[in-house]
């Protein structure tokens, strides 16, 4: 029961990471239809910008979200506007953004590698390696910080969504952008504004994500193929879709070492993405439109 | 025949022979030794790349400074075409085919990474073009057959197998329990694999002394290793044997100490004594970590030849040269003993005489061999350090390489 209890917490506080890196992806096809190959890009610079600001400023980690979310909101909405606003979307589109945004991530990658070189890096702090103890179980506190901020950030992009006028206007522009461009919103800012707001997602997964693992470079394409698993299984554009996700990819991954070799495990998720994209091509909740 | 003919033809005669004999630059050429290698100068191998460039470049510029490679009565220059692989397979291999078939190389020295030697060697091979390497230690990539590939890395089932050792020298002494209950987990790698099967085997051979009661592999550059960890903590053992990179060894070490763990002893394989990880998990954490690696700077205590080559490097970089370097101008090094013991370029020679290589050594047991029965693989012996908690980590085994006394079982644990 006890090692029952472990794995299920463990599994949640892992949950709570999966969902952040995954959410940026979702918020981006739903609005956008475009598969913003970038996105492990992306998580990886935010990585990066959290253990400069630590290592150059003395700024802990966590302090620095609110910048590492700034800057990467500003990247997003420069990629938007210098590159991917003069491709076509939609289907007609489609392989020329992932060729793009792919480009844009080799580039990021190899900049990383001329300016950090490819060493492993790691942002430790006082608190790195403490735990405390619930449930019965030593809880890294890091790992319960990762877990509160992503839920926080999550609910607050619900809020932003369902009770702002541009969050509506967004999921307005996800459901019928032509109509919108009748009402009077303005459709190419909503893009701009929402490629910012799923940029700077994954910059803040990155330097949550740093807080827990060492990384170099090459961080974040691991976390790009699991940000694709979710965003399918939980339906895209869905909040609470996306949360549900993460937890049963968290707990599928986890639970799965009593029956599998330990390397197998990380190959479940995908299982289950061809399981759901046979079944339940909608994702598990369905298609429902950014809420 | 009149002086307009035969100035014309004596013309004639002059471009044909210069077209067929070599230009000036490539006449030179015939006073060095072209010697070709690849190495991930970027990309993800690029931090140790960089470490394996300053062994060559140390190890060439030290034998041109004495003037050369002696082959037969005249001492030729050696000269290193260093090309980046960007630590991808292919790249490596279109590399090494380069050097081969259009540079026109004599020699090749090798890369790093198992994956890229494996990859590279078998172009070498293919082109009987003799490859010494000191970058992949798989023992796969030995077990082909191949006949032109020579290798320094020792493999890591010997790393496994010097650890094991020194652990039952405490388990003789009653430090250790018996029989002592081992958490394996490896990394799903051709090293992890054979780290495995050096600890298993020996657990095997040990009569009872050892139990593996957790045998699991875990993927490389691994996010999450909590539910893997559960299970070791589940199974109560009193030895954690794991295999790791260093990027891992940082993350599983983090989420074992934040979990509550501590075994009697506790090895994360060639990793544990990486400056880059005590800073990352913090000194008090990586105490009494024991690892077993190729070589040691600290070898220069206990041999001339470790020292001069320390304190030459020293001297140029201003820091102490980790295994990566010392390995890459040990690699260079025998190369250059094999030409002059060869005494001619012919690779066939050169071949014959490292097979049959016998030299003193900076590697640890004092003495480089390239034994046929494991495929040109040298099994020169590890050394095996542990952390202390003065921050230093001394060589505690082999006896003979000693420089300090090792712990066991950790006495952190229960404090």
């Amino acid at each position: 029961m006890q090692r029952f209890t472990e794995l299920v917490v463990f599994s949640v506080l892992l949950a709570g990471l999966y969902a952040t890196m995954a959410y940026g992806l979702g918020l981006i096809y739903g609005v956008l239809r475009v598969v913003n190959l970038n996105h492990g890009g992306v998580i990886m610079a935010g990585a990066y910008l959290g253990w400069l600001l630590h290592e150059k400023f003395g700024i802990d980690p966590y302090l620095s979200i609110p910048v590492v979310m700034a800057v990467s909101f500003v990247l997003g909405i420069a990629i938007y506007r210098g590159l991917v606003r003069h491709l076509p979307r939609g289907p007609a589109g489609g392989v020329q953004s992932l060729l793009l945004l792919f480009g844009v991530w080799l580039v990021l990658r190899n900049a990383a590698y001329l300016l950090f070189t490819g060493n492993d890096q790691t942002i430790r702090t006082e608190y790195s390696t403490r735990s405390i103890a619930a449930f019965g179980v030593a809880l890294s506190v890091n790992r319960v910080a990762v877990f509160s901020i992503a839920v926080l950030s999550l609910i607050a992009l619900h809020l932003f969504l369902t009770r702002t006028f541009t969050g509506k206007a967004i999921r307005a522009v996800a459901q019928n952008a032509d109509s919108c461009t009748l009402v009077g919103v303005d459709v190419e800012r909503i893009y701009s504004l929402t490629f910012g707001i799923g940029t700077a997602l994954a910059g803040l997964a990155g330097v949550l994500g740093a807080t827990l693992f060492s990384f170099n470079p090459s961080y974040g394409s691991g976390d790009l193929l699991k940000a694709f698993v979710i965003v399918v299984l939980g339906g895209l554009g869905s909040v609470v879709g996306t949360a549900a996700a993460a937890l049963i990819l968290a707990l599928v991954e986890g639970f799965a070492i009593y029956w599998l070799p330990a390397y197998l495990t990380g190959a479940v998720g995908f299982v289950i993405l061809v399981l759901v994209l046979v079944v339940r091509p909608g994702g598990l909740f369905g298609q429902r439109v950014l809420g | 025949m009149t002086p307009t003919r035969r100035t014309l033809l004596t013309a004639a005669a002059l471009a044909a022979s210069a077209a067929i004999l070599p230009a000036g630059p490539a006449r030179a050429a015939k006073d060095t030794i072209k010697i070709g290698a690849t190495l991930p100068l970027t990309g993800a191998e690029a931090r140790i790349g960089g470490f394996y460039k300053e062994g060559y470049e140390y190890a060439f510029e030290q034998q041109n400074n004495k003037g050369g490679v002696k082959v037969s009565d005249k001492t030729m220059k050696v000269e290193l075409q260093l090309l980046d692989d960007t630590s991808t397979q292919a790249t490596a291999v279109s590399l090494a085919d380069r050097l081969i078939n259009s540079d026109k190389v004599d020699f090749l020295l090798g890369t790093y990474a198992t994956n890229l030697v494996e990859a590279q060697s078998a172009a070498a091979e293919q082109n009987q073009m003799l490859y010494v390497n000191g970058g992949g230690a798989a023992s796969a990539i030995y077990k082909r057959g191949y006949k032109w590939v020579f290798g320094l890395l020792a493999p890591v089932e010997l790393l496994a197998d010097s650890m094991m050792k020194w652990v039952d020298e405490q388990q003789k002494a009653g430090k250790l329990p018996k029989p002592a209950k081992i958490a394996l987990l490896w990394e799903n790698t051709s090293h992890g694999k054979d780290f495995r099967k050096g600890v298993s085997e020996f657990a095997k051979k040990s009569g009872g002394g050892y139990q593996v009661v957790v045998d699991e592999s875990f993927e490389l550059n691994g996010k999450d290793f909590s539910a893997l960890l559960g299970k070791v903590k589940a199974a109560d053992a009193d030895l954690f044997l794991a295999d790791a990179h260093l990027p891992d060894y940082i993350t599983m070490h983090r989420q074992y100490v934040t979990s509550g763990m501590c075994h009697k002893m506790a090895s994360y394989g060639a990793r544990g004594s990486e400056k880059q990880a005590a800073e990352a998990l913090g000194k008090k954490n990586v105490e009494y970590v024991l690892s077993a690696v190729w070589w040691s700077p600290l070898l220069a205590e206990k041999s001339k030849l470790d020292k001069e080559f320390v304190d030459g490097f020293k001297a140029k970089h201003k820091r102490d040269p980790e295994w990566y370097q010392a390995l890459g101008y040990e690699t260079a090094r025998a190369l250059f003993v094999a030409i002059e013991q060869a005494g001619a370029l012919d690779k066939t020679k050169v071949r014959e005489k490292l097979a049959a290589m016998k030299i003193p050594s900076i590697l640890p047991g004092g003495e480089l061999t390239f034994p046929a029965e494991f495929g040109q693989q040298s099994h020169a012996p590890f050394v095996v350090q542990q952390n202390q908690p003065d921050g230093s980590a001394p060589i505690i085994a082999p006896a003979d390489s000693a420089t300090g006394k090792g712990i066991a079982p950790n006495p952190n644990c229960g404090k």
